[in-house]
């Protein structure tokens, strides 16, 4: 009976400890094969696997976030134009989501078992890069390229650590507020938004709509600043900078919320202690657009051209504006899409990888199509005006003057991001906001 | 004679080995998918290791432990746990065995009809029934908040509160957890000798008595089951809390468990340092199991 009960014990702490150790020994990276060599990696030269130069076929696993819009068909599309094009190679898409993908990815990643090619953003592609799970990229911006792509925040964007280009940019958009018109014209608050010209307005307008907004409850809360989850938190960032012509990050390079930070944070804290906004302390940015569509909030701080499609609603117009600032001259963040290609120790895969992005970023037929299908602006100059007559377009396009520094790829970035939502729950919860603010520096930069 | 031993003894090996080989699979899949991670975990636990630094995590004997225990959002996280564990296991266990001790006499279908019920949202999708429960907890348009302002009351912040998001978690875990206890104390209950409780109220004994004389010695093994299965989930409790409220308001949420699925996959991608948390939290799960097993084995009967 004794050794029965010690059996039965010993199963039970087992399953115990491998349970609760499960979230973590996913990711024992001592357990995984090393995807990351000390040195930085180099563009494939030769094939030293089956492949394009032996006349094999090669296969490629492409992952894409929805950027080209959820279950379009226009990934399969480009493939079967690709491999006709290219009958050595075959590309096998995964398509994953922006609530799991990340931790798809860093699971993939430790485990060896990456895709061969990623379409997402800089943030996390640099970051990739840096760790030295990515083929450098810089072959591919040769002169003819680089004299095509005239923002160069675009470019800065697509560098990792000693200036090594880990993204292949293909479009790129605002980020900016989005309104609902009805409620702010039956509130009467539409006389402080500017809806003429490039549409750019102060922070004063901002606080008086907040509170007409208020006062008249045509929606149940004027606006909601969402600081539950750092998803769409960006939006947040670029509503306290922009109220006081703040940055995110100082002169000397180091993340600091300074005075005019602290000073907007004050004015947000304020407004949601007079109900004038509302704060959302479990709400990431996909709850808050949630909540503007179905007109639960008059405004959304994380509008962007691929929410507009995302969050379409034909039950109220929903209009575009900059963020608020104090001199009405918007630093407003940007997105940039684009193309990485990971490590995978063969060079074949990672030459046919390179070819497939030229062909959907840079293919007279297939690269203008791949741009508009991201509902953004070409990184390429030589590409023109793709939405000819939308006037929407090009009022987003006009406001790529008011592009500010692109931080993404900044180190810690990724550390940065969790305080600064905590430091945004902890304003709203009546903390000083200067020690808040001092806190955050201090965790940031450590 | 010798013979026939001979060739039993052979018979035996024979059959050994073939139990053997019927357990290998079995083996392989605990030994390749529980134990070596297990292990490579609390390896992992007392290194550096990170995204950031893959190949390179290096050997810190107890840093991360140290950086643990000095870590006030760890320390946050491990209240949290403790509190919804001491909220969930003496609740569900005492709810399970009340609607088990009130259904295992009724008629077969009855029965089934409120086996199926409780059990319902065990085989339900968490993910399902966690956006039926945000839906309700929604502050602006939830059902919840309905009824209240519909009763002229004021609406309630629900998850959106740091005082009220705890408990909307354990009543979610509570709803989730009932089901297969309550299948478990139905058939436990139904498998106490009749002719035990019919003799006590020959004897004279109540009701009472005459559950925790004989019923309850007779289930005991059923409740420590409940109990240390439901210790664990409560322990465990992640995919509600991700799906919810992500650990907030102000980590009013987060677990030692959350917290470890945030270090390593979304935050500092810390991998040591998880591993450390994953470590701490499965020597108190098994202090926890341990602690059961001794007190309430005292009451099994043999």
């Amino acid at each position: 009976m004794n050794l029965k009960k010690t059996l039965a014990f010993a199963l039970s702490l087992s399953m115990a400890v491998s349970m609760a150790g499960c979230g973590g020994t996913g990711s024992a990276p001592s357990t995984a094969p090393s995807t990351a060599p000390d040195s930085q990696p180099s563009a494939p030269a030769v094939s030293d696997s089956g492949g394009g130069a032996t006349g094999e076929q090669v296969t490629i696993k492409w992952w894409a976030f929805p950027t080209f819009g959820v279950d379009s068909g226009y990934e399969e599309e480009v493939i079967a134009a690709f491999e006709k094009a290219n009958p050595d190679v075959k590309v096998e898409l995964t398509t994953i989501d922006f609530t799991s993908g990340p931790e798809q990815l860093t699971s993939a990643i430790t485990a060896g078992t990456a895709p061969d090619i990623l379409f997402d953003a800089p943030g996390r592609i640099i970051e990739y890069g840096n760790a030295g799970n990515l083929v450098a990229l810089d072959d591919m911006f040769d002169s003819a390229y680089l004299a095509d792509v005239t923002n160069q925040g675009v470019l800065e964007a697509c560098k990792g650590a000693g200036g090594t280009y880990y993204m292949y940019p293909i479009s790129s958009s605002p980020f900016y507020m989005g309104l609902n018109k009805e409620a702010l014209v039956s509130s009467g608050a539409i006389e402080f938004v500017n809806l003429e010209g490039d549409r750019t307005w102060t922070t004063e307008d901002f606080q008086n709509m907040c509170a007409k907004l208020a006062e008249n409850g045509a929606t149940a809360v004027p606006g909601i600043v969402y600081c539950g989850g750092q998803g769409g938190d960006q939006g947040t960032r670029a509503l306290v900078n922009n109220l006081y012509s703040s940055t995110i990050v100082g002169s000397d390079g180091k993340w600091n919320i300074d005075a005019n930070g602290v000073k907007a944070l004050q004015l947000l804290a304020d407004m949601y202690s007079k109900g004038h906004l509302d704060a959302g302390f479990s709400m990431a940015a996909a709850d808050e657009l949630q909540q503007f569509q179905q007109e639960t909030a008059a405004m959304t701080f994380c509008w962007g051209t691929s929410n507009e499609v995302s969050y379409a609603t034909e039950d109220f117009t929903q209009e575009a504006v900059p963020f608020p600032s104090d001199d009405g001259v918007p630093e407003l963040e940007y997105l940039v899409n684009g193309f990485c290609v990971f490590d995978n120790k063969d060079a074949a895969r990672a030459d046919a990888a390179k070819r497939f992005l030229k062909f959907i970023c840079d293919d007279s037929e297939w690269g203008p199509q791949s741009v508009i299908k991201t509902n953004a602006f070409p990184v390429r100059d030589s590409f023109g005006d793709l939405y000819p007559g939308d006037e929407h377009k090009a009022l987003l396009a006009s406001w790529t003057q008011y592009y500010g520094p692109y931080y993404n790829t900044k180190d810690g970035f990724a550390t940065m991001r969790p305080l600064w939502f905590n430091m945004l729950q902890n304003v709203f919860n009546g903390n000083d906001v200067q020690a808040e603010a001092d806190n955050f520096n201090t965790q940031a930069n450590a | 004679m010798a013979k026939g031993s001979k060739r039993s003894l052979v018979l035996q090996r024979r059959e050994t080995g073939v139990s053997y080989l019927f357990l290998l699979p079995a083996l392989i899949f605990f030994l390749g998918f529980v134990i070596y991670p297990m292990l490579m975990g609390i390896i992992t636990s007392f290194t550096d290791a990170s995204f950031a630094n893959q190949s390179n995590g290096k050997f810190i004997a107890f840093d991360n432990y140290i950086r643990l225990f000095n870590d006030p959002v760890f320390k946050k996280s491990a209240v949290n746990t403790v509190i919804i564990v001491v909220a969930a296991v003496p609740t569900v266990t005492a709810f399970s065995l009340w609607v088990g001790s009130a259904i295992y006499k009724m008629k077969a279908w009855t029965r089934s009809f409120f086996r199926c019920v409780f059990y319902l949202p065990v085989v339900t999708g968490s993910v399902a029934v966690v956006v039926v429960w945000k839906w309700m907890f929604d502050k602006y348009n939830g059902l919840f908040n309905y009824v209240i302002k519909a009763f002229g009351g004021k609406p309630l912040p629900w998850t959106e509160s740091a005082t009220m998001a705890i408990w909307c978690i354990i009543i979610i875990l509570f709803t989730t957890s009932i089901g297969q206890p309550i299948v478990l104390y139905v058939a436990a209950l139904g498998n106490v000798d009749n002719s035990l409780v019919e003799a006590a109220q020959v004897d004279g004994a109540t009701n009472l008595q005459t559950f925790w004389k004989i019923k309850w010695p007779s289930i005991m093994p059923t409740t420590l089951y409940v109990v240390i299965i439901t210790t664990i989930n409560s322990f465990q409790c992640f995919a509600l809390i991700q799906l919810l409220t992500r650990g907030g308001p102000l980590y009013s949420t987060s677990t030692v468990m959350y917290l470890l699925y945030e270090t390593a996959f979304i935050t500092s991608k810390d991998f040591g340092y998880a591993d450390a948390m994953g470590v701490v939290l499965a020597i108190v799960i098994a202090i926890f199991s341990a602690i059961q097993f001794k007190v309430m084995n005292g009451g099994t009967t043999e």
